[in-house]
């Protein structure tokens, strides 16, 4: 293992015994409960095709639960250590920026992907005590769902490292909400034409595009995106997530201590 | 040997240090002194390579600290500081020893450094149940993990209780007996001249004085001689502003 990989793996271990230690895994139970009490409500009025419901509100209450995770630890993970100077015991050894970026990244991606590892099963158990079965291509939709809370934890890595978390929360938030109109935003300017054309193009290509992780709707009825589309979209996140931890770090290099 | 080289830096439009030279050999104990604001701080940062010079140069055996390997060598220990509330003592210190390439302690070694700072008992309770001396000490033994050449120490008896003082100040005295390089910042200038060869003054960026301790003290204490230092030194300040 290269030294560039020890030192970020130490970091990624420590992030994600925080992590867990943190409250992260409340999430888990949160979900539960919400998604158990809707399914025993579901089944209480007795609608005919409940299953789509009840997969369709599971899978997009995984996304909400790891999402808020993901903003709220996100937001704090490189700020805290700023404030709180804890940043101090790691960079006075000698570990590169980038490396504690990419080890902090890591850390909390894996309490994440743990978190979302918990969701899921909770939900597969209910779909199948439903009668829907082993619900598989779930599996896919939670793994899609995964890639884009990676790139959204690098995004809000970003912000942290030069803004305060409610700013980073804000600007968070105006991401994913543009990240999840782009196609839109494309569509709406072509019937305008003009130079709007050139500029939502240039959106389109410059923010990330969070449409294409977007795949539990299709999953629910069944249709699974090609071989090419999976890692179409795992090649997209991974640039994309490389990109701004690069960029993070660049800019924690700056940073006055 | 730790050398500063006419180093100056700016925070926030303000010269904080200002055209500082030093030069501290080898297994030298070495104090950092001045009144709060003076700069100790920033240039300790400097030291360890969290902040770069604007101007000059730091080297530590001819290496720039800014550089990861040069920090192989390199111990700290912050001032005041905070830790992972969710770790355990034992935890924080195993993640430490990762971080480094060259020294990495083993089990045995770290169990030793929680023995030595005197918290070996309380060493897989979480440091957030630990006291502030605890703390204290869990932040001294961290510094010392890979067993560095240089050892720097921003304020490393405040918070601490005398039996707490007493057995940092015989883990400082059995390091400078093993050679080791340790410079202090501290406010406790009773402590400083029990322990130092050297001392450095700091007044608003500047360096007043920088030598051994008997230079600057001329058979009195260090603190009497401290504050006349200081004090004249306002007066002349206070005296400028009066005529201009």
């Amino acid at each position: 293992m290269t030294t560039f990989l020890k030192h970020s793996y130490a970091i990624a271990k420590n992030t994600f015994k925080e992590g867990v230690r943190d409250k992260i895994f409340y999430g888990i139970v949160a979900f539960a409960f919400v998604f158990i009490t809707f399914t025993i409500f579901l089944g209480s009025i007795s609608l005919g095709e409940n299953i789509h419901i009840i997969r369709s509100i599971g899978l997009a209450c995984i996304y909400l639960f790891g999402l808020l995770s993901t903003i709220f630890l996100g937001v704090s993970l490189i700020y805290k250590e700023l404030e709180r100077r804890t940043l101090y015991f790691i960079l006075s050894k000698p570990i590169a920026r980038g490396e504690l970026v990419v080890g902090k990244f890591a850390g909390l991606l894996a309490s994440i992907g743990v978190s979302l590892a918990g969701m899921l099963a909770v939900y597969l158990g209910v779909v199948w005590y439903e009668g829907g079965g082993f619900d598989a291509l779930a599996i896919l939709a939670v793994w899609y769902e995964l890639l884009e809370l990676a790139l959204l934890t690098a995004l809000t890595i970003f912000f942290s490292t030069f803004s305060r978390p409610l700013a980073s929360i804000i600007y968070a938030i105006i991401f994913l909400y543009v990240g999840h109109s782009l196609g839109l935003l494309v569509s709406y300017a072509a019937r305008s034409g003009g130079f709007l054309v050139y500029v939502s193009k240039a959106l389109y290509y410059v923010l990330p595009n969070l449409d294409k992780f977007a795949i539990r709707d299709t999953i629910i009825y069944s249709s699974a995106p090609t071989l090419f589309g999976v890692v179409w979209v795992m090649v997209y996140a991974l640039l994309y997530t490389g990109l701004l931890l690069w960029l993070s770090s660049r800019l924690l290099a700056k940073r006055e201590l | 040997m730790i050398s500063v080289a006419d180093v100056t830096k700016e925070i926030n439009g303000r010269v904080v240090v200002d055209g500082l030279n030093l030069r501290i050999k080898k297994g030298t104990v070495f104090g950092f002194l001045g009144p709060n604001g003076a700069g100790k701080t920033t240039t300790i940062k400097m030291l360890v390579g969290l902040n770069k010079p604007d101007a000059g140069a730091v080297t530590i055996d001819g290496k720039a600290p800014s550089e990861a390997s040069a920090r192989e060598q390199i111990g700290f220990m912050p001032e005041a500081p905070y830790f992972y509330e969710h770790l355990t003592g034992l935890e924080f210190l195993t993640f430490c020893s990762e971080l480094f390439t060259k020294h990495r302690a083993s089990q045995d070694e770290i169990d030793e450094l929680l023995k030595k700072v005197g918290i070996f008992e309380a060493r897989n309770q979480k440091i957030t149940t630990y006291s502030k001396g605890m703390k204290q000490r869990l932040g001294f033994a961290q510094a010392l993990v890979n067993d560095p050449e240089y050892i720097f120490l921003d304020e490393p008896l405040d918070g601490l209780d005398p039996i707490g003082r007493r057995a940092l100040k015989v883990i400082i005295g059995e390091l400078k007996r093993a050679g080791k390089t340790i410079f202090f910042n501290s406010h406790i200038l009773f402590d400083t001249e029990e322990l130092c060869d050297e001392i450095g003054i700091l007044h608003q960026g500047s360096l007043l004085f920088s030598g051994p301790i008997n230079e600057f003290t001329r058979g009195k204490s260090l603190e009497e001689q401290f504050v006349a230092a200081i004090e004249s030194l306002t007066d002349a300040e206070d005296a400028q502003d009066d005529t201009q």
